[in-house]
């Protein structure tokens, strides 16, 4: 039977705590947690002022398109890629196979600062999502009558 | 895969749509964009050459029906569909959860049709999925044009397999049965993971043709713009 993977509010929980402590360390704007397919799974900081679920998106693609070019000179792939801006800057580093930590950050920290943290907090998220995956938590399921038969979606 | 959050009671569901070269993706997507209610999606997000063909993938984000005080989330993207980009559709494809499958019904357009829905069986392959395993409808697309295919030839060419599927004539450019196959996929998702587990709502089979364009209504959707 299909069912779909389940983070439950104790799991948001830890992994916002881990997050809380990384952005007051590295004093950095924002932070998200994504897989590979590009879904945020978690994300902490000022998030109103972007759309975390593009930023997600364009972030897993990123890291897949440059792990080509970590093949052409041997590497598997990069382990952390930064962009830089005038004023805000990105820096992601991979968590484990399937999962991403992504970092925004201003003027008020350095790169170096978000790089030390996230190295840590990258360890403790693994192993966090590690322990997840031996949990036995039972998936979601919709009940079939929550599922109305009417269009989703509506052509204006 | 998707993935669902208690805490943000989100649910989030990513479908591709793909196909070859041309057949209109990206427009299906535009399409969407443009007539969706603004509050209910995100940016549409291209990464396309300066000739506009799809260089690595479109992004749209849509947010949908709220059940059980959960919003569901779908996420729709296109693969470039040139044969050259493919170790880019592998990676579009990854955790996909559904599949819109673009055909082109031009005539000369069959055997490119043939060739991508292969390298779509193939590319599920490496990820240790199965076509029929995964929720997908066909369209095909441009029945305004002189040069189709009628749609016998296509069912038999792209939609003969074990198990048919839902597919639809569509006309991208206008809208026609875009959001129809957009909804018939997003319905297959919600109903694969409900308690019956049923990829489909249950005792609505694929009906035995393509569902048709509906001349009147849909044009004039179209031209009320």
């Amino acid at each position: 039977m299909n069912s779909i993977p389940v983070l439950t509010i104790e799991n948001v929980a830890s992994l916002d705590g881990i997050l809380a402590d990384f952005l007051k360390k590295a004093e950095a704007e924002l932070t998200v947690i994504i897989d590979r397919g590009g879904n945020a799974i978690s994300q902490f900081g000022d998030v109103a002022v972007m759309d975390v679920t593009i930023i997600a998106a364009l972030a897993a693609g990123s890291f897949a398109a440059t792990r080509e070019l970590a093949r052409r000179i041997g590497e598997v792939e990069f382990n952390a890629l930064y962009h830089q801006g005038n004023g805000s800057h990105i820096f992601m580093n991979s968590v484990d196979d399937d999962t991403i930590m992504i970092t925004v950050f201003g003027s008020r920290t350095t790169v170096g600062l978000v790089r030390f943290y996230s190295a840590a907090t990258s360890q403790a998220i693994s192993t966090l999502l590690k322990s997840l995956q031996g949990a036995e938590v039972e998936g979601f399921r919709f009940d079939p009558t929550d599922v109305s038969a009417t269009p989703i979606f509506a052509d204006r | 895969m998707s993935i669902i959050n208690y805490a943000s009671r989100e649910i989030q569901f990513k479908i591709v749509y793909y196909g070859p070269a041309l057949c209109g993706k990206t427009t299906n997507l535009a399409y969407i964009h443009e007539r969706i209610s603004p509050s209910n999606r995100g940016d549409l997000v291209s990464l396309a050459t300066a000739a506009d063909r799809t260089l690595f993938f479109d992004f749209l984000p849509l947010n949908a029906v709220v059940i059980k005080g959960f919003v569901t989330k779908f996420q729709l993207y296109t693969v470039p569909g040139q044969v050259i980009y493919n170790a880019t559709r592998q990676l579009v494809l990854r955790s996909v959860d559904g599949v819109v499958f673009v055909a082109d019904s031009q005539w000369e357009k069959m055997e490119e049709n043939v060739e991508s829905f292969r390298n779509l069986e193939e590319n599920l392959t490496q990820q240790n999925l199965a076509i029929d395993e995964i929720p997908y409808v066909l369209q095909y697309n441009k029945r305004d044009l002189a040069n189709t295919a009628p749609i016998n030839y296509l069912e038999f060419l792209l939609n003969n397999r074990k198990k048919r599927v839902q597919s639809f004539e569509v006309v991208s450019s206008t809208g026609q049965n875009v959001f129809a196959s957009l909804n018939a996929i997003s319905q297959m998702l919600l109903h694969k993971f409900s308690k019956e587990g049923e990829a489909a709502p249950p005792g609505t089979e694929p009906p035995p043709v393509a569902i048709p364009i509906e001349p009147n209504g849909a044009a004039q959707s179209a031209n009320s713009r």
